[in-house]
């Protein structure tokens, strides 16, 4: 794969990026590219760790005062904003009671399916999926569980607002993994909240964090599918909300279990 | 104020202008992972150990951010949604990744740079060329007394010329390397180079582990 990766690449060799990346200094016509290539280098991945701390330092060396009131605004923030929930959970016990082994090709496998559906959506699209994938595969069993399911079904749909929302969902695992990409920014003031909405109603599902590098959001796990329901996205006030207050940007029928 | 009721491993690591008493004592090194752990209190909902953490980063952000974007106003906003970032995302810090700092500082650079990125007009941007050289001088400037402050300044002082450029334009100033090339009149693969061999240098004079 890196023989390719370094014919596309128009920065020569990819390597030699890691600082700049880790200054954020890789501008996006190069970025997603490296960010592929970092996925399958563990050394550039440590070297980009190495290279954070150093910068961090830097940052330390700029330290300024910051004003009392600032301080005031933050805790009260704090006070009104939900926290995101950890990656891992569900999964964990799941995952491990599965016979040792037999699962890696096969996610492998149900990840380049997904990828190569995806890909015919957007090319873009895919490299940063690629890249949000190798980093989910690591931290984020549920999403591994979801998209290696037998079941695993990929939907998508325009966002009315802009961007593209991707669904891989799984009646078997009774979970989807929402992703979307290139959703237009909004006001701090307001956030995208994705919601499970069955016959009773819409359950909030969480907040979509575009706080992200580039403009890929995700991947979110909603678990607890039910026959019948869809995904909805919508407009929220920042600190999101119990019912949704605005009209759906984008619905995702899922599929019927088989 | 805020930093004493932690004690004083825990003060302010900003300058104090005023060298009141503790101001340039370094003390020992925090262990790397005292902020990991005060994170994992954050992610279950933990307001004291947030604001505990608020604390010990909020002087880093602010400087770093500043020195990215110049403008103060806009500077403490960034600030506020970093630090606001750091309370939604604090159970999505993998420690296995880096440290607790500089996850912090990762998000934090990140936001500048989207920032000027997205809302500076190139026009503008050509302006800033010297107020990021000016940057490096003020850090140095402002370094003096601690002893941090005095490590980087000395490992940045370490760098040749054309690394010490590159690096600031890229950190402080935010230009991706392609611009800096632009900027220094070099070509892409030495700039390319010259952030590497730089950081490298600088690496392992801090003696940072990854």
């Amino acid at each position: 794969m890196s023989g390719t990766y370094r014919r596309r690449f128009r920065g020569g060799d990819p390597h030699t990026l890691a600082a700049a990346y880790a200054m954020d200094a890789v501008p996006e016509p190069d970025r997603a590219p490296f960010e592929r290539h970092l996925a399958g280098c563990e050394s550039c991945r440590q070297e980009v760790r190495g290279m954070r701390e150093a910068t961090a330092a830097l940052a330390a060396a700029s330290a300024v005062r910051p004003p009392a009131a600032l301080r005031d605004a933050v805790l009260r923030a704090t006070e009104q904003t939900r926290q995101f929930p950890p990656p891992v959970t569900r999964a964990r016990t799941a995952w491990a009671a599965r016979s040792g082994g037999g699962w890696r090709p096969r996610l492998a496998l149900a990840l380049a399916c997904v990828l190569a559906a995806v890909a015919a959506v957007s090319g873009v699209l895919a490299y940063r999926m690629q890249n949000r994938l190798d980093q989910a595969q690591v931290r984020d069993h549920t999403v591994a569980l979801v998209l290696g399911a037998p079941d695993a079904t990929m939907l998508s749909a325009h966002v009315r607002t802009g961007g593209m929302a991707t669904v891989v969902m799984s009646h078997r695992e009774r979970a989807l993994v929402f992703t979307a990409a290139d959703l237009r920014v909004l006001p701090s003031a307001e956030s995208y909240e994705l919601w499970l909405t069955g016959p009773a109603g819409s359950k909030p599902a969480g907040m979509v964090d575009v706080s992200g590098r580039g403009k890929m959001v995700g991947p979110m796990v909603v678990s607890g599918l039910s026959a019948g329901e869809s995904v909805r996205l919508t407009v929220e006030p920042a600190s999101g909300s119990q019912r949704p207050t605005s009209p759906p940007i984008v619905v995702i029928i899922l599929t019927p279990a088989q | 104020m805020t930093g004493g009721q932690h004690g004083p491993r825990s003060g302010p690591p900003w300058p104090s202008r005023a060298g009141g008493p503790g101001a340039g004592q370094a003390g020992p090194p925090r262990p790397a992972d005292e902020l990991g752990d005060l994170l994992a209190r954050v992610a279950r909902g933990d307001h004291e150990a947030y604001a505990v953490v608020y604390d010990r980063t909020v002087g880093q952000v602010l400087g770093m951010v500043r020195a990215v974007l110049r403008d103060p106003a806009q500077s403490e906003e960034v600030t506020q949604e970093v630090l606001l970032d750091v309370w939604r995302s604090a159970a999505r810090f993998n420690p296995e990744l880096g440290s607790a700092g500089s996850w912090v500082m990762t998000l934090a650079h990140r936001r500048a740079v989207d920032r000027v990125r997205s809302e500076q007009k190139a026009a503008e941007r050509e302006l800033r060329v010297a107020s990021a050289v000016v940057a490096y001088d003020e850090v140095t400037e402002a370094v003096e007394a601690q002893l941090d402050r005095e490590r980087v300044r000395r490992c940045l002082g370490s760098l040749t010329e054309l690394q010490r450029e590159s690096v600031t334009l890229a950190y402080y100033g935010g230009y991706t390397y392609r611009e800096v090339a632009e900027l220094l009149g070099v070509a892409v693969g030495t700039v390319k180079t010259r952030m590497r061999d730089g950081l490298i240098r600088l690496r392992d004079c801090l003696g940072v582990d990854a």
